[in-house]
């Protein structure tokens, strides 16, 4: 029996081995990427019973702040947001049980005062007993928040408010919402069963559609497709096209009609204004493969740099180098339909790109550090992301842009004394009524705001809305509610 | 008659370190909490060096001549579970020392009970239906109870145990009693089946009976780890025995048949597969507990975060099933290690006392009692580090568990007795007689 029970024994010794290696890989190998997964919480957990500043908004109000906590728990402090739900999608949350997203987590640092700096700064208050915590200041304005929120009533969809010049985030809202408060509460159970509730709800309240869904852009998206045909000489605003009511489409028996069917056409400036899916359609085939690295240069197929975990979606256009085989794809894309799918918050970029002479400047949604004291730590300085086109073709655009809100499509944004620019879309969905976009910026002649508006399947006017009518009167409103404060 | 060597001051002196280090791991894990000595240390150290020194007792007295590494590896082993469950739960630490008083008050009893090995070869059908008796208790109305989804227990008054970690025992004589009696009969074969010898079916009946009858038990309790556990102790002593590898191979083929057969039946073994392939795609639900049992190995890195500076607790069951990933995550892979390591002194003494037997009983029985041992550990720490899927079973002296620490403390006797014995009878031999004495006094 000897030597089959030192086989077995030996089995087993192996048996142990394997395990050795696994937890080699685990503990060493594979340990920084599991210790550092934003799913493993103990990194905020570390930080959960340390004082923790407020995160304020630009115009001073408080939207997180942490409170001694007194519920008998191991606890010492209580995160509250006081704002509920308005500001959940850019300042997320701090949970011992799901972790921390949004401005929580990306400048987690400097509220706890882990930031050198701020730790500087605190030497003296190390005497007083005092924690160098940090106080986050958004970029993001409490009152066009609510002016966006108020806008949007109870439909469903985003509005996406920055200055062009330094790529703050002004406004960035998106209904419905929800209240982060209970995912900070100090009991597992409740906090999970509330995070499946709001998780499981039809309408995804926790899906941040600003920054996080894609829709097709609809006619918002001929401002990218002229902007790119006047860079790469494809076109000129003078450029003649036909005035037609459909387009054949090439390889397919399929046409492209203008909306209602009507006849369209002129100049590409007139088309533009009239919003004629006939020029634009046409556009993206004279473009071609070209179409695909003029879109890049807005963005489109590139993550936006925004700071707030989790990352920006992608947007999406036609394919590179499929022109060939797929020539009604770039037809479609030229319209803002087929392939393209963008996030509103790129497609305020690109209204931005026009605004600000060519240059997309990297979005953020904070402003300034400042110490406990209200002293200014640090601005988080303004950077270039991309250039989108040349000075000439953005003035030439924001031109055609001002014409549709002065007689076009989007005269529901006029605003008296102010010069808008804007452009609309109504964008065919696979199920349900058109979305209803609105991009715009304003003054036009020295732009200081940025808006983009997406209503999802028309709001309250169902399939009759199209983009004038249903989103071009939001953009006005958190334009006005701008200019007002 | 002084010609076996005892040494139990060896044993005493890796003891005491054992004990050395649990007392500090003890303080460590009170310390992040308040910056004073525990006021409870004594009392707990003192408990833990009692129960020590009356098991150290217990084997000078009983069985003076027997390996002096296994109690202090034990101790270490308890140790570290204890000081790791009071840094997850201080009302289970205090349990668990009751638990330990039983333990060692269940070894002090087997060493006094059991004088010889072979009378236990003796009773073999009595501990069968004993061990039977023992799996079909919690499926019985009134005492049986459900605890995590498994009918393990049996609860009297407030007290509730799991009689299965007694059957592990009781099955262990059955078999290597068994086996040893039939093993020629089993080896040789008398029928053909093509290239494969058979045995005669009469002589494998009442095996595969008590195989078939403890295997359905715990798929109808639920309780995969320990079928998995019964399989793997089975095979192996069947293996030992008859020296044939195709009872290997036919143990493997029964194996895998089984598995399949309880995946297309049971949800919940489908749901521990998919879990173990893909615990990310739940990872806040069925997937939590992998998941955040490798959060912890992972966070714990090469040092560990320290006693009490971790956050173990994150996983459910920590103290029970994921014990084992607490230790990576507060004392790092070189808790880990530390633990894998003593697990292998363990057993590596457990199949030496086997090879060192000169009859085939105890031979074998100690071979069966190591490879429990040897199984237990790799199928909850594979488990719990995803090599294998996940099936609830304690970790050997180290779990919180009240059954199961008696049970340990039960086959350490055991082993204890057989090392004895070995002893003896080497010294004996020498003189003529292969039969072990009774204890000198």
């Amino acid at each position: 029996m000897n030597r089959a029970i030192a086989r077995v024994g030996t089995a087993i010794v192996a048996l142990i081995l394997v395990l050795v290696g696994m937890l080699t890989y685990l503990q060493v190998i594979h340990a920084d990427s599991l210790a550092n997964d934003p799913r493993n919480v103990r990194g905020a957990l570390k930080d959960i019973n340390r004082p923790r500043g407020p995160i304020v908004t630009a115009d001073g109000v408080v939207v997180a702040e942490s409170k001694p906590a007194d519920d008998g728990t191991e606890f010492d402090f209580s995160r509250t947001y006081p704002e509920g739900p308005l500001f959940q999608q850019v300042v997320g949350y701090q949970s011992f049980v799901l972790g921390s997203v949004g401005v929580e987590r990306t400048y987690n640092d400097e509220l706890i005062g882990r930031d050198s700096e701020l730790q500087l700064r605190g030497i003296s208050d190390v005497f007083s007993g005092k924690e160098p915590v940090g106080t986050v200041v958004l970029s993001v304005r409490a009152d066009l928040q609510r002016a966006a929120a108020e806008a949007l009533g109870d439909q469903r969809g985003s509005v996406v408010a920055m200055d062009p010049t330094t790529g703050e985030i002004l406004a960035m809202y998106s209904n419905p919402t929800y209240d982060p408060g209970p995912l900070a509460g100090h009991n597992t159970k409740e906090v999970n069963q509330y995070y499946r509730f709001v998780t499981a709800l039809p309408d995804k309240p926790d899906l941040a559609r600003a920054y996080r869904e894609r829709y097709p852009p609809g006619s918002t998206f001929k401002v990218l497709t002229a902007s790119v045909a006047l860079e790469t000489g494809v076109a000129t605003p003078d450029r003649p096209f036909p005035v037609i009511s459909s387009l054949d489409l090439p390889l397919t028996d399929a046409e492209l009609r203008n909306f209602g069917g009507q006849s369209c056409g002129g100049t590409l400036a007139e088309s533009f204004r009239r919003s004629c899916n006939t020029t634009f359609g046409q556009l993206g085939l004279d473009l071609g493969d070209a179409f695909v690295p003029g879109l890049l240069q807005f963005g489109v197929g590139d993550v936006p740099p925004i700071d707030i975990v989790p990352d920006a979606a992608l947007s999406i256009g036609p394919r590179p180098n499929t022109f060939q085989d797929e020539q009604p794809q770039f037809a479609l894309a030229g319209i803002g339909q087929g392939p393209v799918a963008t996030t509103p918050l790129q497609m305020c970029l690109a209204a931005a790109a026009i605004a600000n002479g060519g240059v997309i400047m990297e979005p953020r949604v904070v402003k300034e550090i400042r110490d406990a004291e209200n002293g200014l730590v640090r601005r988080i300085a303004a950077r270039e992301w991309k250039t989108a086109v040349s000075p000439a073709t953005a003035q030439a655009v924001s031109a055609m842009m001002v014409s549709v809100v002065q007689s076009g499509t989007g005269t529901a944004a006029q605003i008296g004394g102010v010069t808008v620019a804007g452009k609309t879309g109504t964008a065919q969905t696979d199920a349900g009524s058109p979305h209803a976009w609105f991009v715009s910026f304003a003054p036009a002649e020295a732009p200081e705001i940025a808006v983009a508006v997406i209503v999802e399947n028309g709001g309250n006017f169902g399939s009759e809305a199209t983009g004038g009518q249903v989103a071009a009167p939001i953009a006005a409103a958190v334009i006005r509610a701008y200019l007002a404060g | 008659m002084k010609t076996a060597t005892p040494r139990r001051n060896t044993e005493l002196r890796l003891g005491l370190l054992a004990v050395g280090i649990t007392a500090f791991g003890y303080v460590l894990v009170q310390l992040p909490e308040k910056t004073d000595i525990p006021a409870d240390l004594w009392f707990f150290v003192s408990i833990f060096i009692g129960l020590y020194v009356l098991a150290h007792l217990a084997i000078r007295q009983f069985v003076p001549y027997a390996d002096p590494s296994l109690l202090p590896l034990a101790a270490f082993l308890n140790g570290i579970g204890f000081v790791t469950i009071s840094r997850l739960d201080p009302d289970l630490a205090r349990t668990q020392v009751g638990w330990m008083a039983a333990g060692v008050g269940a070894f002090v009893a087997t060493l006094v009970v059991v004088r010889r090995v072979r009378t236990l070869e003796r009773f073999r059908y009595s501990f069968l239906l004993l061990g039977l008796l023992a799996l079909l208790l919690p499926l019985a109305p009134g005492i049986g109870k459900t605890i995590n989804g498994a009918r393990l227990w049996v609860g009297i008054g407030p007290m509730n145990f799991q009689p299965g970690e007694a059957a592990k025992v009781l099955l262990v004589i059955f078999f290597a009693a068994y086996l040893v009696d039939k093993r020629e009969l089993l080896a040789s074969g008398t029928r053909r089946l093509g290239r494969l010898v058979l045995p005669d079916p009469k002589h494998l009946a009442p095996l595969l009976l008590a195989w078939a009858v403890s295997i359905l038990v715990m798929v109808q309790q639920k309780d995969l780890g320990s079928s998995l556990l019964f399989f793997a102790v089975f095979g192996a002593m069947l293996y030992a025995a008859t020296e044939r590898g195709a009872y290997l191979l036919t143990a493997l083929v029964l194996f895998l048949g089984g598995a399949a057969i309880a995946h297309n039946l049971f949800s919940h073994v489908q749901d521990r597969v998919t879990t173990w392939l893909n615990p990310w795609d739940d990872a806040q639900g069925k997937g939590f507990q992998v998941v955040q049992s490798w959060f912890s190995f992972g966070t714990g890195g090469v040092s560990g975060t320290g006693l009490g500076r971790g956050n173990p607790q994150l996983i459910p069951n920590a103290s029970t099933d994921f014990v084992f990933s607490a230790i990576g995550e507060e004392l790092g892979l070189i808790g880990t290690v530390a633990v894998l390591a003593a697990i292998l002194l363990f057993i590596g003494s457990g199949f030496r006392i086997a090879l060192e037997a000169d009859r085939p009983f105890p031979k074998l029985f100690a071979a069966g009692l190591t490879v429990i041992m040897g199984i237990q550990a790799f199928v909850i720490i594979g488990g719990v580090t995803r090599v294998i899927p996940l099936t609830g079973i304690t970790l050997p002296f180290i779990s919180y568990g009240g059954s199961s620490l008696v049970a340990n403390f039960v086959v350490l006797a055991l082993l204890l007795r057989i090392s004895d014995d070995n002893a003896r009878a080497r010294a004996g031999g020498r003189r003529g007689r292969g039969v072990a004495s009774p204890v000198a006094s």
